[in-house]
């Protein structure tokens, strides 16, 4: 009996250990089948991937998103002389870029109007004995690991616009409109011109009677209208392939002019940033002067600054910050709109991006990044004292006053003193291994202020001979005859200054990070600044 | 030989609880250790390191190591990926930058002390002490030259002299213990001209690695590596590039080395006590089920020879 027990127990174990093992096996050979590797060689790169991703509007999908690679599908038609309208439908003499449809329809008809119009013209094509595409469910909607999308954004650079100005003879009104609320219909109005994309963003906004199409919607309904048009007149039009906007490649051979006429939309060339809001409420700082003429040659759209509207900068910006977040544009104040580091629409991150370049950076690069300035940074902009001080001058022309400012400042504050460069100074910190190094600093600070020159944003900030001193002789007032290295930087490693290198750190630092920085000369090792010792006799 | 099922029981009891007992003593491998108080560190600054070598120089003196068959010099070995040997305690390599690549990238590579070394839990003659200055020290008289440090290192650090046929010794980097105790510098951090090797108190290394993160948030990869990998080292890094494009693992987790066997380890005197008392139990049962079977077969022999023989059974019933 108890025999019989053991070996039943036995048994079961067993079989138990068995059927996990081929489970186990059966596992990994499933996940071995479903991975098929994809060779990164054979991925063809398209800019003209439709994915068919309508019905997400309904909630989750069904089958896998069809992938639909349009150029192909066009040059197909071309070469059996039909056109455009074999899958788009138009509406008021212009074409629509849905797919056989005008308006937005329900799950099943949307469904019916893509299954039912692709299988038909692929079954004709095929029964003509031709190939054509799918004609069965999975063939269509199923992953295509091997197409993958290139597609690059289009936008509309300063030099596409002026030819589109110039092609269109000045009828601003050709692209450009307003939307009337009461008469719900769209209009142009003159002086008010913006970008696109102020109102159309990148999904529709609005319900269905007032609905603001998205921008990608938009622009093909209108661009590609126009080039068609264009086209059948036998004159030169813009692209209708998806590759003439959205490739990379193509998007270089789109023409450039070099010299475009300032845009004209009743901006100011010069300018005062007032530092209250429309409510009347006034940050107790002065007033900057701004050239706005000069600032348009340095962006290639006026979205840069104006994020959002052409309106003033107060218009969404708040004066005071409130205690709500509400995720939008008034969550940022006025201060940060003008401020904010890193940002390329602020003042400060803009300017701050230009210190990145090789002619200032071997200075900047050390220079902590971190707000906190000294506060006479701030009046290099904040110049204009507030209207309540200076009463109408500032008020009534403002144009002139924004101009002459910052001469006005250069003239009362400017440099009092000329700094005096000595040509050379000894450095004998390691002459125990080394010849002593005769720095060259007049030399040093010449080519600082020839690279200078070159810049009016770097001449507009360093305004003083001493600013320039104050790349090396940092943390000290600017003056002629700075404190030696040594009165601050000692023996390295002082707990009592943790965050200071000793002095022959900081010498190497200074040094070769600035040479590196601004590619001056590749360091070749000790002996490229240090002679070697001679030998005493 | 034979043991009630009380006893066997009992043993079993006890030991299970020697089980318990052991558990508390892998717990003295410390999860929370940080090291020691006031340990001294090294941070590497790979963003100011110019590939100088003055480092590598300055070890080969300080250790007294063979002179290389190439200057320290000449910068064009750094062109090879180099590893450390036994004569050169610390290599700098140069490796791409991803962000600039006009500007290399340099990174010293050494012992990096771990707060608690893989190479000293391997070695069962205790070889390798960690000392309080937060180096990890290596005694070449005990050491029976087994290299289970060399296996266990996940730095790839500890070398070993094979060319030396009678006193062959494994070789490291020492973090100058024998300078650091008498209040010099690590020969590499005094020979750095570029201060890319700060030297100091691990908490206030931490501090100057963080500080420079805030002071220049786009230089930096937002880390230091030896804070927490592999439980800590004392040898610490920063750099502007991705780790893992400077050769150094980032897969090795935050767990010490010794905590990784810890587990395994704590259960040598479960297997040293239980296994004794299971297996005697084992052949007892057997030994007994024997016992059982022969009982049983020889009654069955009895009684069939009974009915036989009734009448002799009845009588030796009775006597």
């Amino acid at each position: 009996m108890a025999k019989g027990k053991s070996l039943r127990i036995g048994a079961g174990i067993s079989v138990a250990i068995i059927i996990l093992l081929i489970g186990f096996m059966g596992a990994l050979d499933v996940t071995a089948l479903s991975k098929t590797p994809v060779d990164t060689q054979s991925i063809e790169f398209r800019s003209d991937i439709v994915t068919f991703d309508n019905m997400e509007a309904f909630g989750k999908l069904e089958k896998t998103k069809a992938v639909f690679l349009h150029d192909q599908h066009t040059d197909a038609l071309e070469k059996k002389n039909k056109d455009c309208l074999a899958c788009h439908k138009t509406e008021n003499g212009r074409m629509s870029p849905k797919f056989m449809r005008l308006k937005d329809v329900g799950r099943e008809e949307l469904t019916k109007i893509y299954c039912d119009n692709c299988t038909k013209c692929h079954t004709d094509t095929i029964s003509a004995g031709e190939k054509a595409g799918p004609v069965k469910c999975d063939e269509c909607h199923k992953e295509r690991p091997l197409i993958q999308s290139s597609r690059v954004p289009m936008g509309f650079d300063k030099s596409l616009h002026f030819r589109h100005y110039r092609a269109q003879k000045n009828k601003c009104d050709r692209c450009h409109h307003e939307y009337d609320k009461k008469n719900r219909k769209l209009f142009y109005a003159k002086g008010k011109e913006g970008t696109c994309r102020y109102c159309h963003k990148e999904k529709p906004e609005g319900d269905d009677t007032e609905k603001v199409i998205s921008m990608r919607f938009a622009s093909h309904l209108a661009c590609i209208d126009c080039h068609q048009k264009t086209q059948a007149k036998q004159m030169d039009a813009g692209p209708l392939r998806c590759a003439g906007c959205h490739d990379a490649q193509e998007q270089l051979k789109i023409e450039k002019v070099k010299n475009v006429p300032r845009l004209k939309r009743g901006q100011p060339d010069n300018t005062i940033i007032k530092t209250g809001d429309k409510k009347g409420r006034i940050a107790r700082m002065n007033q900057v002067p701004f050239s706005h003429k000069s600032h348009e040659e340095y962006n290639d759209t006026c979205r840069v600054c104006h994020l959002a509207s052409l309106e003033s900068c107060a218009t969404c910006h708040p004066l005071v910050g409130s205690s709500k977040v509400l995720n939008n544009s008034r969550d940022i104040t006025l201060e940060t709109a003008f401020h904010k580091r890193g940002h390329q629409s602020s003042c400060t991150g803009c300017h701050e991006s230009k210190q990145q370049d090789k002619n200032c950076t071997g200075c900047h690069a050390f220079m902590s990044k971190t707000r906190q300035q000294e506060s006479t940074a701030c009046l290099r902009c904040h110049m204009v004292p507030l209207p309540e001080r200076t009463g109408e001058l500032s008020t009534s022309r403002a144009a002139k006053m924004a101009r002459l400012m910052p001469q006005l400042w250069k003239e009362t504050f400017g440099p009092i003193y000329k700094v005096v460069v000595p040509k050379t100074v000894v450095i004998n910190d390691l002459v125990d291994q080394y010849e002593a190094v005769e720095y060259p600093h007049r030399k040093v600070y010449d080519t600082m202020v020839k690279k200078l020159d070159r810049s009016k944003l770097a001449q507009y900030f360093h305004y003083e001979d001493t600013m320039l001193c104050l790349g090396c002789h940092h943390n000290t007032p600017a003056a002629g005859k700075p404190p030696r290295c040594g009165n601050c930087h000692d023996k390295p490693f002082n707990e009592n200054n943790l965050f200071r290198p000793g002095i022959m750190g900081s010498f190497h630092q200074q040094c070769i990070g600035c040479h590196q920085k601004m590619g001056i000369e590749k360091y070749t090792g000790c002996t490229s600044c240090h002679k070697e010792r001679k030998k005493q006799s | 030989m034979s043991i009630s099922r009380r006893k066997f029981l009992g043993w079993v009891g006890a030991a299970g609880l020697s089980t318990t007992i052991g558990k508390s003593a892998a717990a003295a491998t410390n999860k929370h250790f940080t090291g020691y108080p006031k340990s001294f560190a090294i941070l590497h600054d790979t963003t100011l390191c110019v590939g100088c070598r003055s480092c590598e120089a300055a070890c080969n003196k300080v250790n007294e190591l063979p002179q290389p068959d190439k200057p320290f010099t000449d910068l064009s070995v750094l062109e090879t990926k180099r590893r450390t040997t036994t004569k050169a305690f610390t290599v700098v390599n140069k490796y791409d930058n991803s962000k600039g690549p006009q500007s290399p990238v340099f990174y010293k590579k050494q012992c990096n002390h771990c707060l608690e070394p893989a190479c000293a839990s391997a070695c069962f003659v205790r070889a390798f002490t960690k000392t309080k200055t937060g180096a990890v020290t290596y005694d070449s008289t005990v050491c029976v030259g087994c290299r289970y440090c060399m296996i266990a290192c996940p730095f790839e650090i500890p070398t070993y002299e094979y060319d030396q046929a009678l006193t062959p010794r494994i070789r490291k980097c020492t973090m100058c213990y024998p300078r650091v105790i008498e209040g010099l510098l690590p020969g590499c951090v005094e020979a750095c001209p570029m201060e890319a090797l700060s030297f100091g108190k691990r908490e206030d290394m931490i501090k100057i690695a963080r500080e420079r993160f805030r002071k220049y948030p786009d230089r930096y990869v937002d880390h230091i590596y030896g804070e927490h990998e592999m439980g800590g080292t004392n040898w610490l890094y920063v750099s502007g590039t991705p780790f893992k494009e400077l050769g150094m693992r980032e897969d090795l987790g935050i767990t010490p080395a010794p905590q990784l066997t810890a587990g395994a380890l704590s259960s040598v005197p479960m297997i040293v006590g239980l296994w004794p008392v299971l297996l005697a139990g084992i052949y007892a049962v057997s030994k007994r089920k024997e016992k059982i079977a022969q009982t049983e077969q020889e009654q069955a022999l009895t009684s069939a020879l009974d009915k036989k023989r009734p009448a002799e059974s009845e009588t030796e019933e009775e006597s």
